[in-house]
């Protein structure tokens, strides 16, 4: 790496910018877990796990 | 019963199923709308693969266990047949299901032909003399030494245009469904069909000096993140995600049970796709890359283990009711186990990933134990209860020796136990005596030749269980081929005579 580029990469601490993006997924994963869990969505999803059966294939 | 099972799907009935109005009814659905001749032509390149990139296996591990069988021919030593078994094995046998399982059941699930006919036999011809270019150039020694990466630019190429081909149909295909939701076998699909695009072409970029020969356009430890970044997400996105796929698909066709959770399916898609891109550095402990990026891809590897059982356990449990059929039905006997090497070998991993159990697993027999213990008992399983499960769907007829199709199983269980028992041993040895020191800290076993003799006992064993694997694929390929032979022939089965009229 470029010495100019080395120093200000190691001048700089993204310790805050690791957490936010931590923060983020985590709010992400929670709210992406909530919504397929949520009542609302249960009977659609149970009709979806039903689709393989109910291809139109040749069983 | 068994013959209605084969039956004529227009005059099939689903009595206790719910169709939303978003979905098109399934009995209204003709069976001739979907192209399964190019379903047919990637069974028969998997089953074919399959058994010569197995034989390639079964050669070299003889050669560990018993030197001469290298023949002292160039194109036959280990360092040139080793890559040759990978390839074919990866790409071939493996690639093929994967495009078997995807051109079945993407149509059935979107309830359309594919998109388009000649792209689809363009995928399949060009995968094949891709396959047939690698088999040659590999013997010769033509290599870019890179792990699962080894053939050379111009092959390379060739794969993109062939990838690109499959893409378009596939995307095209996902465009003109006539069903709104996107089953999540599907989704699986399309991280196999982006991912494998992004990762071939990044990891092969190279400037071409002659036609055989290229430089990479990477070094060092740049040249070795980017090569484990691609190598561990070829397990992830070649050899897991279209074979969950698969396994979301099959083990519910084949126990005709719904799948157990599709909310836990859809998280487990998610958290899956997100975490395994993470995790090439587990590869690169204690090397040059920085520390930080060590433990990154330390703590990716072991939150794996979640989504990783999320899956197993979804597959499982969709298994539930169904769980006495398993007792006679060789299909979901090869699924079972299939989902059970699936959880320990996403077990093992994340744990082979731990810095300290690292430190002694790495570069030891235990790493070949650990990729067999994935591709033999949860690729090669699900790859058989595949084929097996679509044999009778595409060429109505049953198989003309099923007992043979248990002893199969049979043959295959106990040969990955003796694969992995006996590398896991090797392993353990190995790492052991590598660190072993004597009183006065001085290495306990300096000559590499005295614990490589201790490995003997080990790979006699090894090529055992491979070989007990290799002999079952090749029973399946015969069991196959009389088959499919006396299904041309016109011959029913008693159980198949009634669907055929």
């Amino acid at each position: 790496m470029n010495p100019l580029l080395r120093e200000a990469a190691e001048s700089i601490s993204l310790g805050w910018l690791a957490g936010l993006v931590t923060a983020f997924f985590i709010v992400w994963f929670v709210a992406w877990t909530w919504w397929a869990f949520s009542p609302k969505n249960k009977e659609k999803f149970e009709e979806a796990a039903r689709m393989p059966l109910s291809d139109g294939g040749d069983s | 019963m068994m013959q209605d099972r084969y039956a004529d799907p227009q005059t099939t009935n689903w009595p206790d199923l719910v169709n939303p109005m978003e979905y098109t009814n399934p009995t209204t659905v003709d069976e001739s709308v979907y192209d399964d001749d190019v379903v047919r032509m990637f069974f028969g390149a998997t089953v074919i693969w399959g058994v010569v990139g197995m034989l390639v296996g079964v050669t070299i591990a003889l050669q560990l266990a018993w030197w001469p069988a290298n023949l002292g021919l160039p194109w036959t030593t280990f360092g040139r047949l080793r890559p040759l078994h990978t390839n074919a094995v990866i790409f071939a046998f493996a690639g093929n299901i994967c495009f078997t399982g995807i051109y079945y059941s993407m149509q059935r699930l979107l309830k359309t032909r594919m998109w388009s006919d000649r792209l689809s036999r363009i995928h399949f011809w060009g995968w094949q003399a891709i396959i047939v270019a690698a088999a040659i150039t590999l013997p010769l020694g033509l290599t870019q030494s890179k792990e699962y990466a080894e053939l050379i630019w111009p092959i390379d190429i060739a794969i993109v245009v062939i990838w690109v081909i499959f893409a378009v149909n596939f995307f095209g295909t996902l465009a003109t469904r006539k069903v709104k939701h996107i089953y999540v076998a599907i989704w699986f699909y399309i991280s196999f069909v982006i991912t494998i695009a992004v990762l071939h072409v990044v990891n092969s970029l190279a400037i071409p000096a002659t036609l055989f020969r290229s430089y990479p356009v990477y070094s060092g430890m740049t040249d070795a993140l980017v090569q484990w970044w691609y190598g561990h997400n070829a397990v992830g996105f070649f050899l897991t995600t279209p074979f969950l796929g698969l396994m979301y698909y099959f083990l519910p066709r084949a126990a005709e049970r719904p799948v157990y959770s599709y909310r836990l399916s859809i998280v487990h898609f998610w958290s899956l796709v997100f975490l395994y891109i993470w995790t090439g550095p587990h590869h690169l402990l204690y090397s040059g890359l920085p520390d930080w990026a060590q433990t990154l891809g330390v703590v990716f590897s072991v939150m794996l283990l979640a989504p990783s059982w999320g899956g197993m356990l979804n597959g499982l449990l969709t298994l539930r009711g169904a769980w006495h059929r398993v007792r006679t039905d060789p299909v979901l006997k090869f699924f079972v186990v299939a989902v059970s090497f699936y959880g320990m070998s996403t077990f093992e991993g994340p744990m082979m990933a731990i810095r300290a159990v690292n430190s002694l697993a790495h570069f030891t027999n235990w790493v070949i134990g650990h990729v067999h213990s994935g591709a033999l008992g949860w690729v090669g399983m699900m790859t058989f209860g595949t084929l097996y499960w679509l044999v009778p769907r595409l060429w109505k007829r049953e198989l003309v020796y099923p007992n043979m199709a248990t002893t199969h199983f049979w043959l295959a269980t106990i040969g990955i136990v003796l694969y992995t028992v006996s590398m896991w041993a090797a392993g353990l040895i190995e790492g052991l005596m590598w660190r072993a020191v004597n009183e006065r800290g001085l290495l306990a076993s300096p000559a590499f030749m005295d614990i490589a003799d201790r490995l003997d006992p080990f790979y006699g064993l090894r090529l055992l269980g491979g070989l007990l694997y290799f002999i079952g694929a090749v029973m399946m390929a015969w069991n196959i081929y009389r088959t499919v032979a006396a299904s041309r022939a016109g011959a029913p089965t008693p159980s198949a005579a009634t669907a055929a009229s």
